[in-house]
């Protein structure tokens, strides 16, 4: 390889990775709603940063998240084309998992209270969703995905993420209440 | 009558936008004659306002809900360190 050919590769490099790394832990999140384990989401999201690489030439700069959400989203539809694809946001996945890491070891009063029962009545709620709704939920309100970004993922128009979102939410706000989500206002 | 009409249309209106109101997102930006539209029924309607407050409410417990995994430090560790090596890894 070439003096200059070594230079092209380090400024593409180098720019690649200014677009990409900031985006590499949503991508890891997602990746495991997709692979419902860590290594496959670790290799799904290595993969896609392959191609994402192989294509940064067809990419425009903007919304670098949208794309690269799109990229892992092709790319785990190509990995399992031989096995039928699992919905985003796959509930075994979400009610087998730990809780988050770094989690405050001394909540306030009120992380205390959506950790606590708030928690639990959401769980049991998000559960009883269509997947549908929930995956829109779930990527916009738990992974905070802008409604472009989460319908890169469910490879759905962004009309129909706010449709499912609108309709997820409502469902959700009906199931837990006006004493459960603001307990004490308008007493 | 006129008035409690007017409200109900006005609420109905305001349900439909609420979210988006609330979101803010790029993607479906409310008009700023929309905005001013909800802000203005919303200081004035105690049921839209409790809506408001629910749908706040419901998106804080979300964005603290531990139920979903989260990436391992390593994990991403790793995927950084695999940034750097695209070139090489490219050109198998």
């Amino acid at each position: 390889m070439t003096e200059g050919q070594n230079d092209v590769d380090s400024a593409r490099t180098l720019a690649f990775r200014e677009q990409v790394e900031p985006e590499i832990e949503v991508m890891l999140r997602v990746a495991m709603g997709l692979t419902r384990n860590r290594p496959d989401a670790e290799d799904l999201v290595q993969e896609s940063l392959l191609r994402a690489y192989r294509a940064l030439d067809r990419f425009d700069g903007r919304h670098p998240r949208a794309w690269l959400l799109t990229i892992v989203r092709h790319t785990h539809l190509n990995m399992q084309r031989r096995k039928r694809p699992d919905p985003v946001g796959d509930w075994d996945l979400v009610r087998d998992s730990r809780p988050a890491f770094g989690a405050s070891s001394q909540p306030s009063a009120e992380d205390a209270h959506l950790d606590g029962e708030l928690s639990e009545q959401l769980s049991d709620a998000l559960s009883e969703l269509d997947p549908r709704f929930r995956a829109a939920v779930v990527l916009v309100d738990v992974h905070d995905l802008s409604y472009a970004e989460a319908a890169a993922v469910m490879g759905v128009p962004v009309g129909t993420v706010m449709s499912r979102l609108s309709r997820g939410r409502d469902r959700l706000r009906r199931r837990l209440g006006p004493q459960t989500l603001t307990p004490g206002r308008f007493a | 009558m006129k008035q409690s009409l007017r409200q109900m249309i006005t609420c109905h209106w305001s349900a439909r936008r609420i979210q988006r109101y609330l979101d803010a997102d790029p993607s479906a930006p409310l008009t700023p004659g929309e905005v001013a539209k909800i802000e203005a029924h919303l200081a004035m309607c105690e049921k839209c306002t409790q809506t408001a407050a629910e749908h706040l409410a419901l998106h804080r417990a979300l964005s603290h809900w531990p139920g979903v995994p989260t990436p391992d430090a390593e994990s991403v560790d790793r995927l950084r360190s695999f940034l750097g090596h695209l070139p090489e890894e490219d050109a198998r």
